[in-house]
């Protein structure tokens, strides 16, 4: 049994009768890069504050590294590094000195700091007041901030909103690289599939408060379906002659596709094809993408 | 006790970066004015002359007036940065934040009154006053303003912490305050008005012949410490329960 992280049980937000968060169970295990995915609205981010205290839950408990949230919040608080919705700053000071604000109630060395920016590459840029930053450049000085008190437990509310490519290439590698240097278990949400695929293992969907799946990325792809492709000299002969075999494709600009083909029927309709004279230029296989299925999953409600 | 200092080093970080510093010094400067245009007359103490009216701009709007500014001023960057969410999932408990930013406030009032007071020397100093300066008196006025603008600085600090708008709290405390000038004449109302009570506490007794002026100080306490209170807890009591 690994060790839990963060469970919460049947964790609940009501705001004016409606459930922002609903009966939600979550569950992250130690070391884990967790993905919290859903689309806006969908209460990620109120989740979130009630992870960490901002807001207090209608209904339901949250354990965090085994304790009771709400009676050891200051010690559970000390052992994690967040960053919420929008990046903090105080635009007055510069990226050192919002740093040290932080540094001086969290009690940390001060050469902290400069690790910090090294890590997120902002050292360059430190002696410059903070309201002059791009968007990115926030958002990296939050997660600096974040990182300042050597935190256990990363929390990071879509950490890449904002950012440029480039940028979000930098903070996924730094993502994925926290859980093997320094045992950092990390959740982080976003509304973009695509990013959590390449940062995740382990991945959480909600939808209208309530979670509709929660396993890892693996999982979520075997329940995807695919297709076959094939392009060949004579596409319309082809469809036919694969009808005959009882498979029933369809032909799109010169391509056919075969849904849910095994491998011998792929071998037999090739060996006919080419026993036909049919040229076969490809054949390809297409997984359906976990963007379709999480876009299943959001659409439909629990249907996996 | 110790996280209470530390977010108070914290919030001095956030302060003396700021721009507050220029709030301070316009009220001494502009009584400072005033005490070097009084007049002062045969047979009374010319300190007292000068102080009584340099007290009747600062006390009376003024030194309100930034007893709601400060507050407004230190939760001002943290409503624009998002400073809320950052500070509070930090291991510090709300009342200790709602603590240390209450005695900042407290604390920029008490620099705004020494400066009040350096104003008031130098204006004698101009003057040419030989008299020796009545210590007591000075002191009483100076600590008695400060301490009565604490209930105006708790419930500023209690509207600016729920409020993100930085006008909105300080159009509260200008509105409470301009009827000052009306409700000083009143014996039966000044006494019982909070913000009121910081010209009737700086006033050197005696000086100022009308309206609720020769009140003796300890009446005014009672009012000051029961708003206070009642402010003070009615805006930690809020703070403590927001949801960020």
């Amino acid at each position: 049994m690994k060790e839990l992280i963060i469970q919460t049980e049947e964790l609940t937000k009501k705001y004016r009768g409606r459930c922002a968060v609903d009966h939600l169970n979550l569950e992250i295990t130690k070391g884990d890069i967790f993905g919290f995915l859903g689309p806006n609205g969908a209460g990620k981010t109120t989740t979130i504050r009630m992870l960490l205290g901002l807001i207090q839950p209608t209904y339901g408990s949250i354990q965090i590294f085994g304790r009771d949230l709400h009676k050891d919040k200051l010690s559970i608080l000390r052992r994690i590094g967040s960053l919420v919705e929008y990046p903090s700053y105080y635009g007055h000071l510069n990226a050192v000195d919002n740093l040290e604000a932080i540094r001086r109630i969290i009690d940390v060395p001060k050469s902290r700091i400069d690790e910090v920016l090294h890590i997120v590459s902002l050292s360059d840029e430190s002696r410059r007041p903070v309201k002059g930053f791009s968007l990115g450049m926030k958002q990296r000085l939050g997660i600096a901030a974040s990182l300042l008190a050597n935190p256990d437990l990363l929390i990071l509310d879509e950490p890449t909103n904002g950012l440029d490519p480039s940028g979000i290439h930098e903070i996924r590698e730094l993502i994925k690289s926290l859980p093997k240097q320094y045992g950092i278990t990390v959740l982080v949400s976003s509304h973009l599939l695509g990013e959590m695929e390449q940062m995740a293992n382990t991945i959480g969907i909600i939808r209208e408060g309530k979670m509709v799946f929660q396993d890892t990325i693996h999982n979520l792809s075997l329940k995807s379906t695919h297709d076959i492709e094939l392009v060949v000299s004579e596409p319309d002969a082809a469809l036919w002659l694969a009808r005959d075999l009882g498979s029933r494709g369809l032909l799109h600009d010169g391509t056919l596709t075969f849904p849910d083909m095994n491998d011998p029927q792929i071998a037999l309709l090739v060996k006919r094809l080419v026993e036909n004279g049919h040229d076969i230029y490809r054949v390809e296989m297409k997984k359906k993408s976990l963007e379709d299925i999480f876009m299943q999953v959001i659409g439909e409600g629990s249907i996996l | 006790m110790r996280t209470f200092f530390r977010i108070l080093s914290s919030e001095l970080l956030k302060i003396s970066k700021s721009k507050v510093w220029l709030l301070i010094v316009v009220s001494p400067i502009l009584s400072t004015l005033v005490g070097i245009l009084a007049e002062p007359y045969e047979g009374i103490d010319p300190w007292r002359i000068v102080l009584g009216t340099m007290v009747f701009l600062h006390g009376m709007l003024f030194l309100p007036i930034l007893a709601g500014l400060f507050p407004a001023f230190i939760c001002r960057y943290e409503h624009t940065g998002g400073g809320w969410k950052q500070l509070l999932v930090l291991p510090v408990s709300r009342s200790a934040v709602y603590l240390a930013k209450f005695t900042i406030v407290a604390g920029l009032l008490a620099v705004c009154q020494l400066l009040f007071l350096a104003g008031m020397l130098i204006a004698g100093w101009i003057q040419g006053f030989t008299d020796p300066i009545p210590w007591g008196i000075v002191a009483t006025c100076l600590f008695g303003g400060w301490f009565a603008c604490l209930p105006l600085a708790a419930l500023q600090l209690g509207i600016s912490l729920s409020w993100s708008s930085f006008a909105a709290p300080l159009a509260v405390n200008v509105s409470l305050t301009i009827p000052n000038m009306l409700i000083i004449n009143s014996k039966d109302i000044a006494p019982f008005y909070p913000w009121a009570q910081p010209v009737l506490a700086m006033m050197p007794l005696g000086e100022a012949d009308f309206g609720a002026f020769n009140l003796p100080l300890e009446s005014l306490m009672v009012t000051v410490l029961g708003s206070f209170l009642v402010f003070f807890a009615a805006g930690l009591i809020h703070f403590r329960c927001k949801e960020i």
